[in-house]
């Protein structure tokens, strides 16, 4: 199989180059995270990518597969048309290889404080919710914060340092959406910015490319409606 | 410095172009309506559809309302792609005059009409 793959070693002082691999490799039942782990064992010790769990679930393996942002780890070689193209995820900062530096996007998922904000006293054990109120939050939790929405969407290329990207955004909305925050007003306050929120113009790359099959753009909706109800 | 957003900002210029664009929507039916009920359209009936000033109003804020959306468009695509102020600033208000003369000009053409 032929592989074509970003290669940036900021020590060397060299400009990033795409260097291709061509690998004895059967593809069958195969996802593109075994191919890398394939030709770091046998051709190329120096390729780096991060990757952990191997089954879509810690989000660590996010990369740009033939032009789409995939996680490595979940998405099939079977059917990807060679050379598979492999770089990394599009507009954060490359540390090496397919390692990009993912502080912007944190501190994006931080500013939206991603935590439960009760000022009520603790109960003996829980936070009671009835299901309804629970199956609010479907499609919210989820988010693995892999990176692979926020890249791709061009408002966060432009604005990548004010815009909060969706993936931040989906969950702010995660916590508004939750009846037991009680700081639902200062998170709409947070997010009612021409930057930090309305730089979303709905262009879904984000719901196309998430690998958990969520819908930042419906919740970006969902924060809109709320400041109209909020406002009028 | 850091950068601080305004908060309580942005809503009413989305709000606005929705509300724009749903106004152009329902002038846009009436309107056809109006169009086809006029039958074959010559300079006469044509002429006739804009005498009513009630169609002159209504077309007046369709106009008002397209001009309104084009520039909360424009002014999205400004702060997208437009990031040092003085051009972007220079941007924004080259097309609200431009667009302000443009509104104008409608007025004079639609109350032009006899």
């Amino acid at each position: 199989m032929k592989f074509r793959i970003y290669r940036y070693d900021p020590e060397s002082g060299a400009a990033p180059r795409m260097q291709d691999y061509d690998i004895d490799f059967d593809p069958r039942g195969k996802k593109v995270l075994d191919a890398l782990i394939a030709i770091k064992d046998t051709l190329d010790e120096s390729l780096s990518f991060r990757r952990s769990c191997r089954e879509g679930v810690c989000g660590s393996d996010g990369v740009n597969v033939n032009g789409t942002n995939v996680l490595a780890c979940i998405t099939a070689l079977e059917g990807l048309k060679e050379p598979i193209t492999i770089r990394p995820l599009p507009r954060l900062g490359v540390i090496r290889d397919l390692i990009v530096d993912m502080a912007q996007f944190y501190q994006h998922y931080r500013a939206v404080k991603p935590y439960l904000i009760n000022l009520d006293p603790e109960p003996e054990n829980e936070r009671l919710q009835t299901p309804e109120d629970r199956a609010e939050l479907d499609g919210l939790w989820e988010c693995i914060l892999c990176g692979c929405c926020t890249t791709s969407c061009p408002s966060f290329w432009w604005n990548p340092d004010k815009f909060l990207g969706p993936a931040a955004l989906l969950q702010g909305y995660r916590f508004i959406a939750d009846t037991r925050d009680q700081a639902t007003n200062e998170r709409l306050d947070y997010l009612e910015d021409p930057y930090r929120l309305f730089r979303c113009h709905g262009i879904m790359n984000c719901v196309e490319v998430c690998p958990k099959g969520l819908n930042p753009t419906e919740a970006v909706g969902k924060i809109k409606s709320l400041l109209v109800k909020r406002a009028l | 410095m850091r950068h601080v957003g305004g908060a309580r900002r942005g809503l009413d210029m989305w709000l606005l172009q929705r509300a724009s664009a749903i106004y152009m929507a329902v002038f846009l039916l009436v309107f056809l309506i109006c169009f086809l009920a006029a039958g074959p359209i010559d300079f006469v009936t044509w002429h006739g559809l804009f005498a009513p000033l009630a169609m002159k109003v209504g077309a007046l804020l369709f106009v008002a309302a397209l001009l309104v959306h084009a520039w909360i468009g424009l002014r999205e695509i400004f702060i997208d792609y437009v990031h040092f102020l003085v051009p972007r600033l220079a941007l924004y208000l080259a097309f609200g005059a431009l667009y302000l003369g443009c509104l104008v000009w409608t007025v004079d053409i639609l109350w032009s009409v006899k």
